[in-house]
């Protein structure tokens, strides 16, 4: 290269990273990022364009609301047209971006997936994922990675290849006009309720994720607390406890809703069971999941929450780029919104989106907590203090199969 | 004079080749890779190599004769009950009278209403806590759901037959009126001034010309009804569950081995479809041309 | 009697037809409905409020099926007629198997053969366009369209065709002045199932077409799985609005035309 060329390329460089540096500052890189050098590239390049975001739905107000809190903020900020696409299922996703892996097609249709756990892993262990990200946008800052329940979706690495959106934990739902104003919270006293009140329980049957976290519920008072399933699966620590498992679920089996000759597919099947009177408790992974049906008009207003007095897991939910994604820049914006602290506001809004934070308030500014903190609560939603204390970490994937299994062979096929 | 005759002997073909082409290639090819799925074949995961080994652990399961038997069951029960309201209704329905035109149009409704919306309406109806159990509740038969007869999410498949018969009775109803009123009363009226009853009328002179509908409409539900897994993953029970659910949720568990499973046991599906569609239209066309 | 038998039929057809649906077009209005009221205690245009918002997208979705599933209807006319010709009015070996093959889509289950679809389309650069997504609707729309045309040509006299072409009309002319006219009602019948299936599509919609191209049931499904029936019933009813016009429009071509139906024996 003569020196005459050089020069020129070299003005031209500072020329544009003069303007560069005149572009919206939402902050620096913290790390690095697949394909560009700085959160300016980044921001530079999304102007303009689409981001195919797919998640579930069947949420006529989660549908909404990303619209509204999600869309048009990354319209007008950093002008990315948010195209959200509703999908019955996140495996439909899941399986479009396996489809297209195997013709590979380099440039495919997906950017944003919401997601967690085993899709998780089945997307990361197919190196499937773009990556890794989540731990270099700028707004990852405020994100505590040190946190197993973050570090770790179900037991995978997150490893930067997921950035988390949302926060879960396990209540109980009960109406009170059926079961009195205080539930049984420890697993004797709910099979003690069960046996004389035949008919009014049931669980959602494994593969549902819901079922699948009750039953999980179980392993962990039966063992005493969820040490001896956090680590790598182990077969002799699972037969010492399954046996003890199966006997309290078949136990309760005969008294449960339809005599236990089957059990609900899914969860949502549970909510209008519940409202209609046909059982008289439900679970979900949402504290504010009653609340919200409330005010939709699903459930009655006589339900309300607990947790179990030996705790309830909680869990994240995240959203993930995958390898071909055609604008993984625009994806990485989008999730840097959402974990910034105007989203963040509005995301725990009971009175607008009413979900929990992965994230802690007190990475925020004074006003933030302030706002926050203001904030009132429903009366079918827990404290959050009283959430806090009863929080227990998910087992890892392979316990996860191996429960499952089990209680298809033990429970399920009698 | 060549060419001409060369294009007199392409003709055919010419006009059977957009269709053959577009399933062929289109839809072979498609299946091509859930067969070769079915062998192992599934790079992604790392399996290269073909075997019968999904076939074997598919044929082992003890569950799998369950659920074929369940999956034969309510396909047979579905079909041939829709066939004969299907006949029934179109034996009533093929005459002129007041308001006929319209009761026809109503019998039709459930023809273009996708089988989930037309699920969703019947657990509605007859779940315990539906709308016919809070009817019974008004007129004092009942008082709590747990009273009410269970014909959800239970073991017979109550609702799922129910779903199965609304949306296919009028479809095979509807191609059996339509002969029954091309046919004319003429020879109904041959046969009954030679001394035939209301009975052997039906039997000889209208079910031989309403034979050839049926039978093509009931292969198509039969089917229908056989491979169709979303009906009984939102009606059934849990256990046992019909093959298509079980292919389907193999293939929706985020363990990919589990795949050429689903495949396996789709293609085991096929296969037995055709087998039962073939034998039927054989057994079938022997007893029309008795 | 007899006509005792006729209304009581007809009555109970009227019930068992309209029973699942009038349930649903309350639930479309309603609020809160719980066991065991009999009507909903409190209504509410919510949910018709919400399919009329830009977030629902059902504006969009709907033009969208609407002109993939004329765009299928078209190529079925331009592939399935004359096939379904050849089939009705010659004879020619393996034309047994061929028509085995024609319904091979009704037979086999999506899930061998969705996947697969997918790569071929990849591979064949059909994806995410509108006529690819039609494409992959035609594939099962071919073998209800073949059906239904074979039985019109088998019961449809060349005769006229051959006048025609007596008094010296070129073939266009034959075909757009004799058989076009003749075969109209049973190819109005042919259409409309094959404009049921596309509009119906939603797996072949997602893999195809997903992303750019979002469709009714793309955006109904999510809700019927959901807890919310009353989002659920509503959009179910803008779903079958148009089919159910499809439905009155050729209904009086499905009550008379019999060669049309009764031919279906062509099996």
């Amino acid at each position: 290269m003569n020196k005459k060329l050089f020069s020129v390329l070299l003005i031209a460089v500072l020329i544009v990273s003069a303007f560069s540096t005149g572009m919206a500052q939402d902050g620096e890189l913290l790390g690095e990022v697949p394909g560009y050098e700085s959160w300016a590239d980044v921001l530079a390049a999304v102007e303009g364009t689409t981001v195919n975001f797919f998640m579930w739905g069947g949420s006529d107000t989660i549908n909404s609301n990303v619209d509204a809190d999600i869309g048009d903020p990354v319209l007008e900020q950093y002008g990315i047209t948010l195209n959200r696409v509703p999908i019955a299922d996140t495996s439909d996703a899941i399986n479009k971006v396996l489809d297209e892996a195997a013709a590979n097609v380099e440039e495919g249709t997906i950017d944003l997936i919401w997601l967690n756990g085993e899709n998780f892993r089945t997307l990361k262990d197919a190196e499937l994922l773009y990556g890794p990200w989540s731990e270099s946008i700028p707004n990852a800052q405020y994100v505590d990675w040190e946190d197993p329940a973050l570090a770790f979706d179900f037991g995978t690495p997150v490893e930067g290849y997921e950035s988390p959106w949302g926060h879960a934990q396990f209540v109980m739902e009960f109406n009170t006009a059926l079961v009195g104003d205080e539930a049984p919270s420890t697993f004797e006293d709910l099979q003690a309720w069960i046996h004389e009140n035949p008919g009014l329980f049931t669980y959602p049957s494994v593969p549902d994720f819901t079922g699948s976290v009750f039953i999980r519920h179980v392993f962990y008072w039966v063992a005493g607390g969820p040490e001896p399933f956090l680590g790598e699966f182990d077969q002799a620590v699972f037969d010492e406890y399954a046996p003890a498992v199966w006997e309290y679920l078949n136990d309760i089996e005969a008294d449960l809703w339809r005599g236990g000759e089957t059990y609900p597919a899914t969860a949502s099947v549970m909510d209008n069971l519940i409202a209609n009177q046909e059982i008289a408790f439900h679970m979900a992974y949402g504290p504010n999941h009653a609340a919200t049906n409330i005010l939709e008009g699903i459930y009655p207003d006589t339900i309300r929450t607990f947790v179990f007095d030996t705790g309830t897991i909680s869990n994240n939910n995240f959203v993930a780029i995958p390898f071909n994604a055609p604008n993984a820049a625009g994806a990485m914006v989008v999730a840097n919104y959402m974990l910034s602290e105007e989203y963040q506001a509005e995301m725990t809004n009971p009175e607008s989106w009413g979900w929990l934070s992965p994230i802690s308030p007190v990475v925020y500014s004074e006003e933030f907590q302030a706002t926050v903190g203001a904030y009132e609560r429903p009366e079918s939603v827990l404290a959050p203090e009283v959430l806090n204390a009863a929080a227990l970490p998910e087992p890892s994937a392979a316990w996860v199969t191996a429960m499952e299994a089990g209680w298809t062979e033990n429970v399920l096929e009698n | 004079m060549r060419w001409q005759l060369l294009i007199e002997r392409l003709r055919i073909p010419l006009m059977l080749f957009p269709s053959l082409a577009v399933l062929v290639v289109l839809f072979g090819g498609g299946m091509l890779f859930g067969v070769g799925q079915s062998f192992g074949y599934f790079p992604i995961i790392g399996l290269t190599d073909l075997t019968f080994q999904y076939y074997i652990d598919v044929l082992t399961d003890p569950n799998f004769f369950l659920s074929l038997w369940l999956t034969f069951r309510i396909a047979f029960i579905s079909t041939f009950l829709s066939c004969v309201f299907a006949i029934g209704f179109a034996m009533v329905l093929r005459h002129q009278f007041r308001g006929s035109q319209l009761f026809t149009f109503i019998f039709q409704i459930p023809i273009p209403i996708p089988h989930l919306v037309a699920a969703s309406g019947i657990v509605l109806l007859v779940t315990q806590s539906g709308v016919l159990s809070r009817i019974s509740v008004e007129l004092g038969l009942t008082q709590v759901p747990r009273d009410f007869p269970v014909m959800v999410f239970d073991r017979n498949g109550i609702a799922m037959i129910l779903t199965y018969l609304w949306k296919e009775v009028p479809f095979i109803g509807i191609v059996v009126l339509a002969v029954l009123q091309g046919v004319g009363p003429q020879y109904e009226e041959i046969a009954q001034t030679l001394g035939a009853n209301r009975w052997q009328r039906f039997r000889f002179v209208l079910l031989p010309l309403i034979l050839p509908g049926v039978l093509s409409t009931s292969i198509i539900v039969f089917a229908y009804v056989f491979a169709n897994y979303e009906i009984p993953l939102l009606l059934g029970v849990r256990h046992p569950t019909t093959l298509p659910v079980l292919a389907f949720e193999n293939y929706q568990d985020p363990d990919l081995s589990l795949r050429p499973q689903a495949m396996a046991v789709s293609v085991i599906l096929a296969v037995l479809a055709i087998g039962l569609l073939v034998t039927y239209k054989r057994l079938a066309r022997l007893a029309v041309n008795r | 009697m007899q006509r005792f038998i006729r209304w009581f039929t007809i009555i109970f057809i009227v019930v068992a037809v309209l029973a699942p649906v009038i349930p649903q077009i309350v639930w479309s209005f309603s609020f809160r409905w719980f066991f065991p009221d009999l009507l909903p205690t409190s209504w509410s245009l919510d949910s018709w409020e919400y399919v009329f918002t830009d977030s629902s997208r059902v504006g969009e979705s709907f033009l969208n099926s609407l002109y993939i599933a004329l765009l299928s209807c078209f190529m079925s006319i331009l592939v399935g007629l004359p096939a379904s010709r050849a089939i009705a009015l010659h004879e020619f070996p393996g034309k047994a198997v061929i028509e085995w093959v024609l319904m091979v889509p009704i037979i086999v289950p999506g899930l061998v053969s969705t996947l697969g679809i997918h790569q071929v389309f990849i591979r064949l650069g059909l994806t995410d366009s509108y006529i690819g997504v039609s494409l992959v609707h035609l594939i099962p729309c071919i073998p209800y369209f073949v059906l239904v045309m074979t039985s019109v040509f088998a019961n449809y006299g060349t005769l006229l065709e051959d006048s025609a072409r007596t008094l010296g009309a070129n073939p266009w002319q034959v075909f757009w002045n004799v058989t076009f006219p003749g075969i109209l009602p049973g190819m109005t019948v042919a259409l409309m199932f094959t404009f049921l299936i596309s509009w119906g599509q939603y797996v072949t919609t997602l893999l195809i077409g997903g992303g750019k191209i979002i469709t009714l049931p793309m955006v109904l499904f999510p809700f019927i799985s959901g807890v919310n029936y009353s989002n659920a019933s509503a959009i179910s009813l803008i779903f079958v609005a148009p089919a159910i016009l499809v439905l009155v429009l050729t209904s009086r071509q499905l009550g008379k035309e019999s060669s049309v139906m009764g031919g279906f024996g062509r099996l």
